[in-house]
C-alpha cells in the first residue's frame, strides 16, 4: 500500500467512528442504548440494514465466488422482495404494536417462556458463529496486506469493533451504518469502473462480455431445477425467499434495525427500499468478479491467489511441470480471447482449470489443509497489484466499513438478545435501568470474545460467503417456522410451538448430515417441519390461546 | 387513524406499493435472463 491509500483508508475509518460516536451522544437509557429510543427515520434504517447484510464477505468473497463460478449467485436475492412485502405486510405491525425489543421477546407474549428461551437460544448460536466468520473475512485482508499471522489481525479487529460497539449503542451503529453504506456504494463503483478501464486498449467491453459468457461467467439466471444446485432460479425465489424471511423477519440483527423507525411506515419504507435496492447492487459486485475474471484472461494471474499456498506449492517437485502446463494454457486462452474465438477459448479455460485444480490440491497436500480454496483471495490480489493509488484505499475502506458494519451491529444484537431474553428475564428481573445498561455493556465485550474465538476457525470452512449462509440455514427455517406459527395459527399453545421447534432442528441437522440437499432448501425443512408439527398438535389439542 | 395502519408517504396504499415490487421483480428476473442469453453462447 502506497501513503495514499493508508490517508484515504485511515481518514475513511477514523470520519466513520468520529461520526458514529457523535451521533449517538445522549444515549442514557436501555430505551435508547437498544432501540435509539425509536426515533430512526427511514432512509437511515434502509441503509443501515443494507449495511448490515454486507459484510466485507460480501466484497471479498462474492467477487471471488463470481470469478471461479460466475455471477449465479445473484438468484439467491431474487427471493428478498417478495420477503420484504410479508415481513412489512406481517411482521414489522405486530413487532411494533407488542412494544418488544427482540423479536424473541413477542414468541413470550405469543407462547410462553421457554419457547423465548429456545429462539433466544437458536439465534444466540447461529449468529455468535456467523459473526465470527464475519470477523475472519477482513483478516484475511490485514492478513494478505501485510503479512500478519490471522490471528492477531483476527484479535486485533475484534478488539476495535468491541470498543466503537460498546460506547455507541444502537444508534451509533445505525448512524455509522449509514456512512459506511456510502463508503461501501462509493467502495464498489470505484472497483467496477477500474476493472473496466484496466482491460487493454485494444479490448472492447462488448469484446470482455462475449469472452465472460463464453467462460460461463454471465449466468445470471439458470433455469434447470437440480436440488443439490445451489444457485438456480428455483432455490433463489424459494430459499432464498425463505431465507430471507428468517433472516429479516427472526434474527434480532435486523429486526432490531426496523424496531428503531420512529413508526410502522417508516420501517416498512426501510425494508422496502432493501428490496429494492439489494438485487441491483448484488448485480454489480458479481460483475465485477466476472470482469477480474475478464482482466486476469489477458493479464497472466498467479498460478494461486492464495500467497501461503503458493509459496507451499512452489516447494513442491511438481511445481515446474505444472507452472509449465499453466503457461501454456494461458497463453492459450489469451490468444484464442484475442481471436473472439470462443470455442478455442473454453476448451483452452477448461485445460487452465484442470492444471489450477491440480495446483491447489498440490497445495492442500503440501499445507496438510486439505484442498485448498482461494476464492477468497482473488478480488484482493486485483485490488492490491493493479488498482491505482488512492482508489486502493478506497476500496479497502469499503471492505473495512462493511466488516464493522456487519460485526458491530452483530455482537449489538448478540448483547440485546443476550440481556432481554436470557439476563433480565431469568437471572435478574427487578433491577433498575442503569444495571441493564451496564449488563448489555459487559455483555457485548462476552459476545465480542466470543467472535474472535469462531473467527480463528471460519478460514478453513471454504468460501467465506457460503459458510455464512450454511450456518445461517441450519437454525433460520427453524425461527421461521415458529414466527409462522405465531403469527397465523392461533390454535398453537406454547408447549406444541416449543416442541414442533426441537421437531424442526432435528430434521434440518438430520437432512444436513446425511443428505447432499443444498444449505437453501434446509430454511424451507425446517420451516414447513415446525409448521407442519404445530398445526398437528394443534388439530390434537383443540386447545386455543390468544396472543 | 392507528399508527399501524399509518399509509404510505406515496400510490396511497401499502397494497400499490407491494404489487409493484412484485412487478420490479419480474422485470428484474426477464433483464437477468436476457442478459445471462445475450452473452452465454
Amino acid at each position: 500500500m502506497r501513503p495514499l491509500d493508508w490517508a484515504v483508508l485511515a481518514a475513511s475509518l477514523a470520519g466513520i467512528v468520529l461520526y458514529g460516536v457523535w451521533r449517538s451522544r445522549g444515549s442514557r437509557t436501555t430505551a435508547q442504548y437498544l432501540l435509539a429510543g425509536k426515533t430512526m427515520p427511514w432512509y437511515a434504517m434502509a441503509l443501515s440494514i443494507m449495511a448490515t447484510q454486507a459484510s466485507a464477505i460480501t466484497f471479498i468473497s462474492t467477487t471471488g465466488q463470481s470469478y471461479v463460478d460466475g455471477m449465479r449467485f445473484v438468484q439467491m436475492y431474487f427471493g428478498l422482495p417478495l420477503a420484504m412485502i410479508l415481513i412489512s405486510a406481517f411482521a414489522v405491525p405486530r413487532f411494533h404494536g407488542a412494544g418488544v425489543f427482540t423479536a424473541y421477546e413477542y414468541l413470550e407474549k405469543r407462547f410462553d417462556g421457554k419457547t423465548r428461551a429456545l429462539a433466544s437460544a437458536i439465534f444466540l448460536l447461529s449468529r455468535g458463529l456467523a459473526v465470527g466468520v464475519a470477523l475472519s473475512a477482513p483478516a484475511v485482508v490485514l492478513t494478505v496486506m501485510l503479512g500478519w499471522p490471522s490471528h492477531w489481525t483476527t484479535l486485533v479487529m475484534g478488539v476495535l469493533v468491541a470498543a466503537y460497539t460498546v460506547s455507541g449503542g444502537i444508534a451509533a451503529v445505525t448512524w455509522t451504518e449509514f456512512v459506511q453504506m456510502l463508503v461501501m456504494l462509493a467502495g464498489l463503483f470505484a472497483a467496477l469502473l477500474a476493472v473496466v478501464f484496466l482491460l487493454p486498449a485494444d479490448v472492447r467491453f462488448t469484446d470482455a462480455l462475449a469472452v465472460a459468457g463464453a467462460a460461463g461467467k454471465l449466468n445470471a439466471v439458470v433455469w434447470r431445477f437440480n436440488p443439490n444446485d445451489q444457485y438456480n432460479i428455483w432455490s433463489g425465489v424459494i430459499g432464498g425467499m425463505f431465507l430471507a424471511l428468517s433472516y429479516f423477519g427472526c434474527d434480532q440483527s435486523q429486526v432490531q434495525r426496523y424496531l428503531t423507525g420512529r413508526s410502522v411506515a417508516q420501517s416498512r419504507l426501510g425494508l422496502l427500499f432493501n428490496g429494492v435496492a439489494k438485487i441491483p447492487m448484488q448485480f454489480f459486485i458479481l460483475f465485477t468478479g466476472a470482469m477480474v475474471f475478464v482482466f486476469y484472461v489477458y493479464t497472466q494471474p498467479p498460478l494461486i491467489f492464495q500467497p501461503q499456498a503458493m509459496r507451499a506449492l512452489e516447494r513442491q517437485p511438481q511445481y515446474g511441470q505444472i507452472r509449465a502446463e499453466y503457461e501454456r494454457a494461458f497463453d492459450l486462452r489469451r490468444d484464442a480471447a484475442r481471436r473472439l474465438d470462443l470455442d478455442g477459448f473454453r476448451a483452452a479455460q477448461r485445460q487452465l482449470d484442470g492444471v489450477r485444480a491440480r495446483a491447489l490440491a498440490a497445495a492442500g497436500e503440501a499445507t496438510g489443509q486439505g484442498r485448498t480454496n482461494d476464492t477468497n483471495y482473488v478480488f484482493l490480489w486485483f485490488v492490491i497489484h493493479q488498482i491505482p493509488a488512492g482508489l486502493v484505499g478506497l476500496i479497502l475502506a469499503a471492505i473495512f466499513a462493511a466488516a464493522m458494519s456487519t460485526i458491530s451491529a452483530e455482537i449489538n444484537s448478540l448483547a440485546t438478545v443476550s440481556m432481554v431474553d436470557i439476563y433480565r428475564r431469568f437471572v435478574r428481573r427487578d433491577a433498575g435501568d442503569r444495571h441493564y445498561l451496564a449488563a448489555s455493556r459487559w455483555l457485548t465485550v462476552f459476545w465480542a470474545a466470543y467472535a474472535i474465538v469462531t473467527a480463528l476457525y471460519a478460514q478453513n470452512l471454504g468460501s467465506l460467503v457460503e459458510a455464512v449462509n450454511r450456518l445461517g440455514s441450519l437454525f433460520y427455517g427453524t425461527l421461521l417456522g415458529v414466527f409462522v406459527l405465531a403469527f397465523f395459527l392461533p390454535r398453537v399453545h406454547g408447549t406444541a410451538a416449543f416442541r414442533a421447534m426441537v421437531f424442526g432442528e432435528a430434521a434440518v441437522l438430520a437432512a444436513w448430515h446425511f443428505t447432499g440437499v443444498a444449505f437453501l432448501w434446509l430454511n424451507v425443512l425446517g420451516c414447513l417441519c415446525v409448521v407442519l408439527y404445530g398445526w398437528a398438535a394443534s388439530l390434537r389439542s383443540g386447545r386455543v390461546e390468544t396472543g | 387513524m392507528n399508527p399501524l395502519d399509518e399509509r404510505p408517504p406515496f400510490w396511497g396504499s401499502w397494497g400499490r406499493i407491494y404489487a409493484a415490487m412484485v412487478l420490479y421483480l419480474v422485470l428484474l428476473i426477464a433483464l437477468f435472463d436476457w442478459f445471462t442469453r445475450s452473452w452465454n453462447r
